[in-house]
């Protein structure tokens, strides 16, 4: 009779377990309930919108009453040149601003690591967060005012009798201009995570290196970098996944129709189909695109980190 | 350009779809309710039921010390003359001037367009009707618009037509002018040169004005300009380069390929390669550049719209620079047949509708009928006197005004929908008055704007209206526009060496992203007009 009533008792105590959970927790699961709730509303709710993509949507009839009409907005967009334009430079511009964006962060990390003076340290941190604060329109007008063809660079250079170089509208030197006014911004920012990876190392590491007579750069070799590891493959990874998708103020604002080739990505063909030219069909299927794309990378991304024998995202 | 929209657009965007959807389920909402009825809304409107109140859009231009657009001397006098009488309160909703299509298709979509709302873009509102967003305005004028259809009459009503449909109140356009061309009269006359009156001539001197800097300033420019589609313009410099053509190829050929226009542009193509045009002018996206340089004193010559010197931006901060800088309006660029044809104005201005989604359609007529009155036209335009304007001669002279009694926009454009420049009934009187507005009362530059206006409406050709929307141009419009213009850059720049292969390539391009669906829709929309002549 007893172990009747022990076995009961047990199955019982597993299904409760659950509620058990929410009771002792309660505070901390109601926490959750608002980004919950934000991620539902604001990313969940409106993957219904994608059914725009398939329509010829009109704004009066809404959703339910626009015509079906199938594929034929993917193959509009398809057939025309500037979405290829768009597509190819957006991955360009992504591929050049991974590899010399993603890279610095992590040295300057180090880098400020290493400073022993932490009252040093802070400031610098400081000043270099700075920029990411800025709204891109203030630096697009900087970069005008330091880089066009009578900008500040260029008075320089030719006060001292050199040839001028036009930054913004040249294929290349607009490129590394590009690039490097994104790394300036986010370098600082991007600086946050992998600092907090490394106050996460076991200090032991570095005492019993110490006494072993590493090397600053030894150190560094082999005990930051490899305790940072898991978390530079993550930021990788995610990355990765975010390679066709491009924010929408930095070409917009760096751009200007010389350098219009290279300059015109994703999010500023879709502001001008979208809400210039009120075609919110098309606006939608290329989103659309740009997120299963996406996915794809990202997967992608994922199971070759796993293959290597790396810690995934999931 | 407007930080906060941009961002606004930036982060709509960047959540990819969230913005259409929010619009696709309030579009549900708003056409589920019976109101939209052509015949305007049900409830007529009686001066003792509840107060009514009236949206109506107005640009945001964002002028320095500007009042607040929807609390000054004009929405006052609007209210208390219009309003009381029809126990509504007018409100006005601001839109970014320099965003108005992109907002207005934004506000469109979420049902939250204002009850009278307006755009200068023709393909936008035909692409609202097309998709059957706005009232039909017939009966509503028949009914109580009949002030405003005898003052538009019907030449002006015609271009707000779709499908036989009164969908749009066009506004009437009193002065036609478009752009204008103005160099400095001191500096020639201190090089002893005649005003040119063609290329070569002005070519000449351009090149005087570089090397020889009569200005004496640090960088002059010989032709200022901006990055195109904004102000600064080059004029009528590509029509005069048009060869021979029959009036069907002038109508419908996409101006790419017109005899000549190679031409055209391979001749600015060697004005900026010999630096007598803005080093910078592509990146100069906002004209800020130029405008400083205008009004720096450091320009010679440059193109603009008809009125562009006496723009208070221009000509106040340039009285201060160079108390000396005289620009004269020219005519520069002949053609082949001695002519200077160059494209002028349509009779009408801005399109007012009314957004199916409005439930004061009836009031909205009544309040552009009301407008359409000479005395309320009169105090919108020009105030009231002694206080805005002083009578010289039967002109109003305007006194420049702050605070509440500022005009945001050119004799308050913004605020008068059914009329575009000033209005007395004749164009001399309208082209001094516009003058005297504008400048607030400086004869110096009446004898410009009387001058520029007759210059820039001689020899005058107006956009081919073919009474049909083309659908093609709905469609690939906004694509092809932005097209123009990255192609009138970058063929101005492009290494001279390279120019004939960029031409081909460029318009090749251009072709091929709709240019040649819209020219061939064209020619088939004039045939058919040209046929039931």
């Amino acid at each position: 009779m007893k172990a009747v009533l022990e076995q009961d008792y047990a199955s019982k105590k597993k299904k409760n377990k659950f509620l058990h959970n929410i009771k002792r927790d309660k505070w901390l699961f109601a926490l959750l309930l608002l980004p919950l709730a934000y991620i539902l509303i604001f990313r969940y709710a409106p993957i219904y919108g994608v059914v725009m993509a398939f329509q010829d949507y009109n704004i009066f009839a809404g959703i339910k009453r626009s015509e079906w009409v199938g594929m034929d907005v993917f193959q509009f967009i398809f057939q025309q040149d500037s979405f290829y334009r768009a597509l190819k430079n957006t991955l360009l511009l992504n591929v050049y601003d991974l590899i010399a964006g993603f890279p610095a962060p992590i040295i300057l990390a180090i880098l400020l690591n290493e400073v022993r003076a932490a009252k040093f340290k802070k400031i610098t941190q400081t000043v270099l967060y700075l920029p990411h604060f800025l709204s891109w329109v203030i630096i697009g007008g900087m970069v005008y005012l330091m880089f066009s063809n009578s900008g500040m660079v260029n008075t320089f250079l030719a006060n001292l009798g050199l040839a001028k170089i036009e930054f913004l509208s040249q294929k290349v030197p607009w490129l590394m201009t590009y690039i490097s006014v994104g790394v300036w911004q986010q370098i600082g920012w991007g600086t946050i995570i992998y600092l907090a990876a490394m106050t996460g190392i076991n200090k032991e590491l570095y005492e019993a290196s110490d006494i072993d007579g590493c090397s600053r750069l030894r150190k560094v070799w082999h005990i930051t970098l490899p305790g940072i590891k898991s978390t530079i493959n993550i930021l990788l990874i995610l990355q990765i996944g975010r390679m066709v998708s491009i924010g929408f103020d930095r070409p917009f604002v760096m751009g200007n129709s010389l350098v219009s080739d290279y300059s015109d990505v994703i999010s500023t063909f879709v502001y001008r189909v979208g809400i210039s030219s009120g075609d919110f069909s098309q606006a939608t299927a290329v989103g659309l695109f740009q997120s299963v794309v996406g996915l794809i990378l990202l997967i992608g991304a994922n199971y070759i980190a796993k293959k290597l024998g790396e810690d995934g995202i999931w | 350009m407007n930080t906060g929209t941009m961002k606004k657009a930036a982060i709509l965007l960047s959540t990819a779809l969230l913005a259409c959807v929010m619009a696709g389920c309030s579009g549900n909402n708003g056409n589920n309710e019976p109101a939209a009825s052509s015949g305007g809304s049900p409830a007529a409107v009686a001066t003792s039921g509840p107060v009514e109140t009236l949206t109506v859009e107005v640009f945001d231009r964002g002028i320095q010390g500007q009042p607040d657009l929807n609390n000054n001397t004009w929405t006052n006098y609007v209210n208390e003359k219009f309003g009381k009488p029809n126990n509504a309160i007018v409100k006005y909703v601001s839109v970014p001037r320099s965003q108005e299509v992109d907002k207005l298709n934004v506000l469109m979509a979420a049902n939250e367009a204002p009850d009278i709302s307006f755009t200068y873009d023709g393909t936008t509102v035909t692409r609202f009707a097309k998709t059957n967003g706005l009232y039909t305005l017939d009966e509503l004028i028949e009914k109580h618009g009949q002030q405003l259809k005898s003052y538009l009459g019907d030449t002006v009503l015609d271009y707000g037509k779709y499908e036989g449909k009164q969908v749009s109140i066009p506004a009437k356009r009193t002065l036609l002018a478009w752009n204008g061309l103005f160099i400095r009269k001191d500096w020639l006359d201190k090089l002893g040169l005649p005003v040119p009156t063609n290329k070569d001539e002005l070519y000449d001197t351009l090149v005087a004005f570089r090397d020889k800097n009569p200005g004496n300033v640090n960088g002059v420019i010989p032709w200022a300009t901006a990055a195109s589609g904004l102000n600064y313009t080059f004029g009528n410099l590509v029509p005069s380069f048009w060869g021979p053509m029959s009036e069907e190829e002038f109508v419908t050929t996409t101006n790419w390929l017109k005899p000549g226009n190679k031409d055209a542009y391979k001749w600015l193509n060697k004005l900026y390669s010999e630096k007598l045009i803005s080093p910078d002018f592509a990146l100069d996206k906002t004209a800020k550049q130029a405008d400083a340089d205008v009004t720096n004193g450091k320009v010679g010559f440059y193109g603009a719209n008809w009125d562009y010197p006496m723009v208070q931006k221009i000509r106040e901060p340039l009285k201060q620079n160079a108390p000396d800088a005289n620009y004269v309006p020219i005519d520069a660029f002949k053609n082949a047949n001695g002519k200077y044809i160059k494209e002028t104005y349509n009779e009408n201005g801005l399109f007012s509708f009314i957004p199916k989604s409005s439930k004061h359609a009836e009031l909205a007529m009544k309040y552009l009928n009301w407008m359409a009155d000479p005395e309320v036209l009169f105090f919108l335009q020009f105030g009231e006197e002694g206080v805005n304007h002083t009578m010289v001669d039967g002109i109003p002279q305007g006194i420049a005004q702050t605070g509440e009694n500022m005009q945001m926009s050119n004799l308050n454009l913004d605020y008068t929908l059914v009329v575009n420049g000033a209005e007395l009934g004749d164009t001399e009187k309208n082209v001094k008055t516009y003058a005297a507005a504008l400048a607030t009362g400086d004869k110096a530059y009446e004898k410009l704007a009387v001058d520029s206006y007759k210059i820039n409406t001689t020899d005058g050709f107006t956009a081919f209206y073919y009474g049909v929307p083309n659908e093609a141009s709905i469609k690939y419009g906004k694509t092809l526009g932005d097209m123009n213009k990255q192609m009138m850059d970058r063929l101005i720049v492009a290494k001279p060496a390279e120019f004939d292969a960029l031409y081909d390539k460029l318009v090749k391009e251009y072709m091929d992203a709709g240019g040649k669906v819209v020219q061939d829709e064209n020619i088939e929309h004039y045939k058919i007009k040209e046929s039931s002549k």
